[in-house]
């Protein structure tokens, strides 16, 4: 069962006398409870493909299914009512409102779905517990450390037990500690919730943590790794070397 | 690209931004032309003949000035911060500042003076219009004329090219003290931190000065203070505190109550609160100096106009209550002149004569407890006293008197209650009668009443007994009051022509000239504190607009967020929309309330009607200022729909 089906996805920018293709023909599975990685160098359309799969860009042509539904011409409508139910998102910028506590921040997704106020303190005070952030729910976002910042952002994530949890550079913004701390407890959330994972990332340490990197070359997917029953220690080795074999730029002689 | 292309493309992209700040040029300019028009016009003559209009005019043009300037400065202020990261880019690429000031200054001087001409071309396609508006509301007639004056034009050129000067200026200091790098990082930042315990009790405060400013102001008149210097000293002190108050408010107040409802629904917010409880909640706070000034400047504007237009309103009311008859007179020589004078005319007319003598009555009795320390001596008042038989329906016992001649004023200082005990003093006689109330009609004319005592009607036996025995120091001239009443409505006009030709001996009014002559200088007073008004009305509209525009620009990151979590364009909008009610609303209520409480502590000193001119303003008001309100959410949806995208 395949949670998020993307099919031949093609998209460009641009007009039709100058066009510049990002996605030419890819086509990504990610089944349910996986935790999946993006690789790929700065301009090999990643962020692209991260923003086409969660509905924020349109593609130029292809279908895109989640959970069985195409969203691909949906209406704008449509498209807000699905990302509210059905997706959460991390950003590397944190992306939280700085005039909301760190509390309402993460309830955020609730108050669109209207959930009943008992049940959301409930579900915030066990998410935010995990995440190491209770403490802090009633601090404003300038307040606190960029490592909180991005466990508050998980945790609007979460909250409301979306299909699929797309993450952009999660760590990019962070230290090594704040980002492996990050890192484990999105694992941790994977393992413990079921919760599907799609992140985007150059960092071969980050996409260590996930199930399945997949690497991505100049719009189209190069090749793919499964991590299996190895350690992360030895995912690790595996990323970094075909990470060598993609990187650089071709030479033409 | 070269620099005129560059300015040209600045110039186009700009306009669409800035299309309410020139709007908001344009008005001023045309109305400061037609203003210092009306000031070099021929015609004006006429309002100018009777009342001092020029100086009043030419003083409201140096208002306007003032008014505009302070406007033009400010948004110039918003628009080079905003544009500040374009500024470091010139710079960047190895402008140096000289030309970025020169390209600022061609680009300025294109919008500002092309605005500048419009406004002059407006200004005098619609000066005719303007004096027919003085006219029509003063009641003066005279034509009204349309004619250039190169005067005005000059003055207008040379005034608004001051005022560009000083915009150039701010400009050059503005740009010669950036470095590149801070020019890049001038984007507003909002102070969001915890509500501290300070806070809440500068919030508190706020609102009890208000309170208190408010609670004194309704008291102000009620004769807790009887001198003028005290009077003095409480309006100074209503003042200060209603404006420290309202600072305050702005400073505390609001974010203490945001605060306390956010905490509240702990946590908990809906897209609705999240866009404009928690936004405003800070941002309030640092624009409170800002607010506070158009806060109480409009309240100053609708209270000032409310004055006037209850004035103006209750010019036929007042000459009423001045003038018991059409026309009044006192001596007996004058009426019949006057009389004759009608009656060649053809003119019908009704004559009510009535004795009227002077008697000093003690009123202790019947005086509210709370006012024995009035000035006068409520022990030997003078007041003017009438007989029964001279009134229709109206027959009193030898012991009883009747006061007629309601008064706001009078009753404000003096309220009487509904019975009680009096005594009238002739010279030598003391009669004790029994006091039974007041009534509204006015029987005599201001002459008699000192312009404004009620006047005793007592029985025909007492008052010859009076009569006989009156005091003929606190008499006045006359003894006997003449009223002549038009019968035709119609030719009362024609009756008071004849009436201003005479030359009379006595005191004489005409009330149809005691009615225009105020609606004259209240006319005039209300055209210009309603332009004056309007004129600030737009200018702080517009301050809140822009205001608003680069608030959207600060919080464009935010609905970004917003809109990938899911909420769609119309939630975003809503929210926006309460959002816009609180932040043109608080200002707006509060400018309301403080106009409401001026107006109702002294309304009385000015007219007889409160509620109907007073709500007419108002509604007026809040109308034309909710129009930028409107304007400001439309701008914030062109953002949110470009957020994602």
């Amino acid at each position: 069962m395949y949670i998020l089906e993307a099919t031949k996805i093609y998209k460009s920018y641009g007009n039709k006398f100058n066009k510049q293709e990002v996605l030419k023909g890819l086509d990504i599975r990610v089944a349910k409870g996986e935790f999946v990685s993006i690789m790929g160098a700065s301009g090999s359309g990643k962020t692209t493909l991260l923003n086409v799969l969660s509905s924020i860009d349109q593609v130029s042509q292809g279908t895109i299914k989640i959970e069985g539904k195409d969203i691909v011409g949906m209406k704008e409508k449509q498209l807000a009512e699905f990302r509210k139910r059905h997706l959460g998102f991390i950003f590397q910028e944190y992306n939280l409102l700085d005039t909301l506590t760190v509390k309402e921040n993460v309830l955020l997704p609730l108050s669109i779905t209207k959930t009943a106020k008992k049940e959301a303190e409930q579900k915030f005070t066990e998410l935010a517990a995990e995440l190491g952030i209770y403490e802090i729910k009633d601090k404003y976002p300038n307040e606190i450390s960029g490592g909180q910042k991005q466990r508050t952002s998980a945790a609007r994530a979460f909250i409301h037990e979306p299909s699929i949890i797309f993450a952009d550079e999660p760590t990019g913004a962070l230290d090594s500690k704040s980002a492996s701390d990050l890192l484990n407890k999105l694992q941790e959330l994977n393992q413990k919730r079921k919760a599907t994972i799609v992140m985007v990332t150059h960092d071969p340490v980050a996409a260590s943590f996930s199930s399945r990197v997949i690497f991505i070359k100049d719009g189209q997917i190069y090749t793919q790794l499964n991590r299996g029953e190895e350690t992360r220690q030895t995912f690790f080795q595996d990323i970094m070397k075909t990470q060598g074999v993609l990187g650089g730029v071709q030479h033409e002689h | 690209m070269s620099i005129k292309q560059l300015i040209f493309r600045n110039l186009k992209k700009n306009l669409k931004n800035y299309y309410l700040y020139v709007f908001a040029l344009i008005f001023a300019v045309a109305l400061y032309f037609a203003f210092v028009t009306l000031q070099y016009d021929p015609s004006m003559d006429a309002t100018k003949g009777s009342i001092k209009g020029a100086a009043a005019i030419r003083t409201a043009s140096v208002l306007l000035i003032a008014i505009v300037t302070v406007f033009l400065l400010y948004a110039n202020n918003i628009f080079i911060k905003r544009r500040s990261k374009e500024i470091g880019l010139f710079q960047l690429i190895g402008m140096t500042k000289g030309k970025i000031f020169r390209i600022l200054t061609a680009e300025n001087f294109f919008i500002y003076f092309s605005s500048l001409f419009i406004g002059i071309f407006i200004g005098f396609a619609t000066s005719k219009l303007f004096i027919m508006i003085l006219f029509k509301i003063t009641g003066v007639q005279a034509i009204a004329t349309l004619a250039f004056s190169p005067q005005a034009f000059v003055q207008t050129v040379i005034v608004f090219s001051a005022v560009y000067l000083c915009i150039m200026l701010m400009n050059y200091v503005f740009i010669k003290k950036q470095n590149i790098l801070s020019l890049f990082r001038v984007a507003s930042t909002t102070e969001v931190k915890k509500i501290s315990l300070l806070e809440m009790i500068i919030g508190i405060f706020g609102i009890f000065l208000i309170i208190l400013g408010y609670y004194i102001s309704s008291k102000l008149f009620d004769g807790d203070f009887t001198t003028m210097n005290e009077l003095f000293l409480a309006m100074i002190f209503i003042l200060g505190s209603v404006i420290i108050g309202t600072y305050l408010f702005y400073k505390g107040t609001v974010s203490f109550i945001f605060y306390l409802i956010r905490k509240k629904k702990s946590g908990y917010l809906n897209i609705y609160e999240v866009l404009s409880l928690s936004s405003i909640m800070f941002r309030m706070k640092s624009n409170a100096l800002l607010l506070t000034i158009i806060t109480t400047v409009s309240a100053l504007a609708i209270g000032l106009l409310s004055l006037s237009y209850i004035s103006y309103y209750s010019a036929e009311k007042s000459a009423e209550k001045n003038v018991a008859a059409d026309f009044s007179l006192t001596n007996v020589e004058d009426a019949k002149q006057f009389k004759e004078a009608l009656e060649e005319k053809n003119i019908p007319y009704r004559e009510k004569l009535i004795d009227v003598i002077q008697v000093s009555a003690n009123v202790t009795q019947i005086l509210d407890p709370n006012l024995k320390e009035l000035q006068f001596g409520p022990a030997a008042m003078t007041i003017p006293m009438i007989s029964d038989d001279d009134i229709e329906n109206i027959d009193l016992s030898p012991d009883e008197t009747l006061f007629a001649g309601y008064n706001d004023f009078l009753q404000k200082f003096m309220s009487l209650k509904s019975s009680g005990q009096i005594e009238l003093k002739g010279r030598h006689e003391v009669i004790p009668q029994k006091y039974l109330g007041l009534k509204k009609e006015y029987y005599i004319s201001y002459y008699f009443t000192s312009g404004g005592l009620p006047v005793a009607i007592v029985d025909e036996t007492i008052f010859e007994r009076l009569k006989k025995d009156m005091n003929p120091k606190i008499q006045k001239d006359s003894t006997v009051y003449i009223g002549i009443d038009i019968e035709e409505e119609a030719k009362i006009e024609e009756a008071d022509e004849i009436f201003q030709k005479i030359s009379f001996n006595g005191q004489h009014d005409s009330r149809l000239a005691m009615s225009s002559q105020q609606k004259q200088s209240m006319g005039l007073i209300m055209f210009i504190v309603g332009f004056l008004g309007l004129t600030f009305l737009i200018t702080s509209g517009c301050v809140l607009y822009f205001k608003q525009m680069d608030e959207s620009e600060d919080e464009k990151p935010n609905y970004t967020i917003l809109r990938k979590l899911g909420f769609t364009q119309s939630d975003l909008i809503k929210g926006i929309q309460a959002k816009q009610i609180f932040n043109f609303g608080i200002p707006l209520i509060i400018g309301l309330l403080h106009s409401y409480f001026a107006v109702q502590s002294g309304w009385f000193l000015f007219g007889t009607e409160l509620w109907t001119p007073m709500i007419l303003v108002m509604l007026l008001y809040t109308a034309l200022y909710s129009i930028f309100g409107i304007l400001s959410v439309l701008y914030y949806k062109k953002v949110i729909k470009a957020a994602l995208s």
